[in-house]
């Protein structure tokens, strides 16, 4: 895999394929990963690169050049994957800049502090909040 | 003791029947409903049916301040998640965690499990012992490898055969601690000699194992 890769995403949902075509737009070179190939392709205008393979196998994540990545996003469907791939990158790589996602929430404390983590759960129900405050005026 | 038994159905069992007496005060904890009931019936023992990886369920069954945490999901991030959610979160003491991928036996020890166990590592290293000497009849590792006993048999083909114990040149980087010689356990010294059919259990470290095994190959 050519280098100057600088971020890398795993997980090809809705959120992982919405968060690399960002960044993507914000000129980083992204490379986005997922164990299922179909997924990969179901996603379009990314031009970026894909890989497909398991994230959490460290020989798949280094031959793609996680040496080199300075910010990374693990937003699987599994918070138990999220967390690991972010406690060994944090260790081993020294990646300063990650991104996890958290079904849920609670789990937030055992993630490192220097980790940002996403909740949908809890943004929908702020979002709520927020909305039903909005209705109240 | 209190143990904690986190997931797994027939490795589960095996532990809870293993470690099931007045000593121990065993917590058992599933996330498949089949397995708790196999479980719990099998053992007469209560099972809770919760998430090991969810800290509320694991306070629940009462896992706070546990002296051992065991980890046996087939899912080795599940078992990961599980072991720090324990050891950060309920000042569980030591975590032990299966793992299928024995390329995580390494890793989950860097990210601070106390003991990862995979079959399939095992197996590795059974296979290069067995490799590199024909007569070695055991190897135990403690202390997470650093440690390192070996039972050797002696035979009339090796090199070593009739020789004292001082005449070794190992004295530096191993210790012999004791010779089985029929019935009979001989605690050596540097003027002991090995005879054929001996059996030999040695103490040494990682580093100079491989020396330590040279000493034992056979006659040219």
């Amino acid at each position: 895999m050519s280098s100057n890769i600088n971020t890398i995403v795993v997980g090809a949902g809705r959120i992982g394929a919405n968060i690399a075509k960002k960044l993507q737009k914000e000129n980083m070179n992204v490379l986005l990963i997922d164990k299922n190939k179909d997924k990969l392709t179901k996603v379009d205008d990314f031009s970026g690169f894909v890989e497909a393979g398991d994230a959490t196998d460290l020989s798949f994540l280094e031959e793609n050049g996680i040496r080199e990545v300075s910010r990374a996003v693990f937003v699987t469907e599994d918070d138990n994957t999220n967390i690991f791939l972010s406690d060994i990158c944090r260790k081993r790589y020294g990646i300063k800049e990650i991104y996890i996602r958290l079904n849920d929430s609670r789990k937030i404390k055992i993630v490192d502090e220097e980790v940002r983590c996403i909740c949908p759960f809890d943004l929908s129900l702020n979002e709520f909040s927020d909305l039903m405050e909005g209705e109240g005026k | 003791m209190k143990i904690v038994i986190a997931n797994g159905k027939h490795s589960a069992d095996y532990i809870i029947h293993k470690y099931h007496n007045r000593y121990n005060d065993l917590i058992v904890i599933n996330n498949l409903e089949e397995s708790c009931r196999y479980l719990s019936m099998n053992n007469d023992i209560p099972v809770m049916y919760g998430q090991a990886t969810r800290e509320s369920d694991l306070r629940e069954a009462g896992t706070e301040n546990a002296d051992l945490f065991i980890a046996l999901s087939k899912s080795d991030m599940e078992n990961y998640v599980a072991c720090q959610t324990a050891k950060k979160l309920l000042n569980v003491k030591r975590c032990i965690s299966t793992v299928t991928n024995p390329k995580n036996v390494d890793l989950f020890k860097e990210l601070g499990i106390d003991s990862v166990l995979s079959s399939t590592y095992i197996l590795g290293e059974q296979i290069r012992n067995a490799a590199s000497i024909e007569n070695l009849i055991n190897s135990l590792s403690l202390e997470d490898e650093k440690i390192i006993i070996i039972e050797l048999k002696i035979t009339d083909r090796l090199r070593v055969e009739g020789m004292c114990l001082k005449d070794l040149g190992i004295s530096d980087i191993a210790s012999i601690s004791v010779i089985i010689r029929g019935q009979k356990s001989i605690i050596p010294n540097g003027n002991t000699q090995l005879m054929a059919d001996d059996k030999v259990l040695l103490v040494t470290n990682e580093e100079n194992r491989e020396a330590v095994l040279k000493v034992f190959k056979r006659k040219k």
